[in-house]
């Protein structure tokens, strides 16, 4: 079993940098991702002869990462999907490598999920994340089309609003619900964070896009035209007639659906465990790999990692920073408010399963977390409305597969363990 | 841009490498047909998490955000009313 590779779920940074310490004391990994390049959702690579749009810190990042990556001719296979693992620890992968395999340890690094909070309207055609509109300017360095708004909350906002500022099509305006500008504790980041937001918003002055702060995104309506975004300000409603809106409330680690396994080891690295963002990603992956290579070689464990929390003390200053009341009106948001897209379940039936629902009453009965995005854009929603001041539960324990499979990718997966016990 | 996707009855051009709903949202096609719900399925988070985008490329159901164009690709709706 020690010639097993790791499998390690995603090649962004946690997952690549993990993979280059286990590498480099000599283990045996496979790097998937279900995307047709690496880089993940930070380093989402442009396609051939399109230019980058990261910035030098963040390329450098990458060239160096790639750097280690290449000098351990680390073996990566996209555009493959993790279905999961079971208890005996065999593991389904399908598309471009549809094999079931039996890896020696599982480490699971799928980044991120953005969240999105429920809005009236928030399911019309043309109304997305912000991060959709960001991996479209970096894989083409080319906006959507039409005019683009910006609302929610969170620090993606602006880099979203500036990098269409940068391919000269700036947003029509940010809608921010914190006012992190006016919060003194700004000052005290880290550099780095300081000087990422000066440009951002030196792009954005300078196409003298609206910035509206304190501000909230209440309703999106469409007849027949442009989408309609009623926005409360702090000076009374405006409205906004646009193409697209890239809504944004923040990220989350993107785990719906993974589960742990008893029989090998089973690590979540960078994001997927704690949302950290890219710094902490890189620090994560390369402690995560350490720590795995030990206790697989039955070798002296590595020391903490400081940078990992340096990365989570600057983050939680962050969130302070943006604080703000969207939460509140969460509340308040009309009863025929869509809360799960894949099924089409709104606030008033959600209600409708009484107070205090269990989690199988929301599953079985209010059809919550049971679509094909199994919880990832509505679990974190339905546990709010069901207490506000409580941090949301997960709905029910997490189960594989983490993502939905079709039959005509089980029927073309090859099944060396099965071969392995006849 | 010579090569072309069909989406339905329309060819639309696309450019090396890059994903169906890229080359959809550039053509102006934002609804890419309606679930059993009634809810429109459309592209949402872009990156393959929210199943939103699930279309019928040559007879398989896939996200249209991860299906990568290639020539001739035939898309269709999953089910009910979709831009054309």
């Amino acid at each position: 079993m020690s010639d097993h590779p790791i499998l390690i779920v995603g090649a962004g940074l946690a997952g690549l940098a993990a993979a280059v310490e286990l590498a480099r004391q000599g283990l045996p990994v496979l790097v998937i991702d279900q995307a047709q390049a690496i880089g993940g959702a930070v380093h989402r690579q442009p396609l051939p002869g399109v230019r980058s749009t990261a910035t030098g810190a963040q390329a450098h990042r990458w060239s160096r990462l790639i750097a280690e990556v290449q000098a351990q001719a680390i073996p990566i296979r996209c555009g493959t999907r993790f279905g999961g693992v079971d208890h005996t620890g065999a593991a389904l992968l399908t598309g471009a490598l549809s094999t079931l395999i039996r890896p020696r340890a599982i480490v699971l690094a799928t980044g991120a999920r953005e969240s999105v909070q429920p809005r009236p309207g928030w399911t019309l055609p043309g109304v997305m994340t912000a991060g959709a509109i960001q991996s479209r300017i970096k894989t083409l360095a080319e906006p959507p089309q039409g005019r683009v708004l910006l609302a929610g909350s969170g620090p993606l906002l602006l880099a979203v609003g500036a990098e269409l500022c940068r391919l000269r099509h700036p947003p029509i305006a940010i809608i921010e619900a914190a006012r992190p500008l006016f919060n003194p504790a700004s000052l005290t980041l880290p550099l780095p964070y300081l000087t990422e937001a000066a440009t951002y918003l030196a792009h954005l002055l300078r196409a003298r896009v609206p910035l509206f702060f304190g501000a909230h995104l209440t309703e999106i309506i469409q007849t027949n035209g442009p989408l309609v975004a009623q926005i409360d300000t702090r000076k009374g409603p405006r409205n906004f007639a646009v193409d697209v809106i890239g809504l944004h409330d923040g990220i989350r680690p993107n785990d719906a659906g993974l589960t742990n396994c008893d029989v090998i080891p089973t690590l979540r690295l960078g994001d997927c465990r704690e949302a950290l963002g890219a710094r902490a990603a890189l620090a994560d992956g390369f402690a995560g790999g350490q720590k795995l290579a030990a206790e697989l070689l039955g070798t002296t464990p590595p020391s903490p990692n400081h940078d990992l929390q340096r990365q989570r003390a600057a983050q939680a200053r962050l969130a302070r920073i943006y604080a703000h009341d969207g939460l509140a009106r969460l509340a308040e948001i009309p009863a025929e408010t869509v809360i799960c897209r894949c099924e089409n379940r709104t606030l008033a039936d959600l209600r409708a399963l009484g107070p205090a629902p269990t989690a199988r009453a929301l599953r079985l009965d209010g059809r919550f977390a049971m679509g094909a995005c199994q919880g990832r854009f509505c679990a974190e929603w339905v546990g709010r409305l069901s207490d506000l001041k409580a941090p949301p539960k997960p709905i029910g324990a997490a189960r594989w597969p983490s993502r939905p499979i079709s039959v005509a990718d089980l029927l073309t997966t090859s099944d060396p363990i099965e071969k392995e016990t006849k | 841009m010579n090569h072309h996707i069909h989406w339905q009855a329309r060819a639309i051009p696309f450019q090396t490498g890059e994903s169906v709903a890229s080359a959809l949202q550039r053509a102006g096609i934002h609804q890419l047909g309606r679930a059993p719900t009634g809810q429109a399925l459309a592209v949402f988070c872009g990156i393959g998490q929210c199943q939103g985008c699930l279309i019928m490329a040559d007879g398989q159901v896939t996200e249209a955000c991860l299906q990568i164009c290639r020539d001739g690709l035939t898309l269709q709706p999953l089910d009910g009313d979709a831009d054309v």
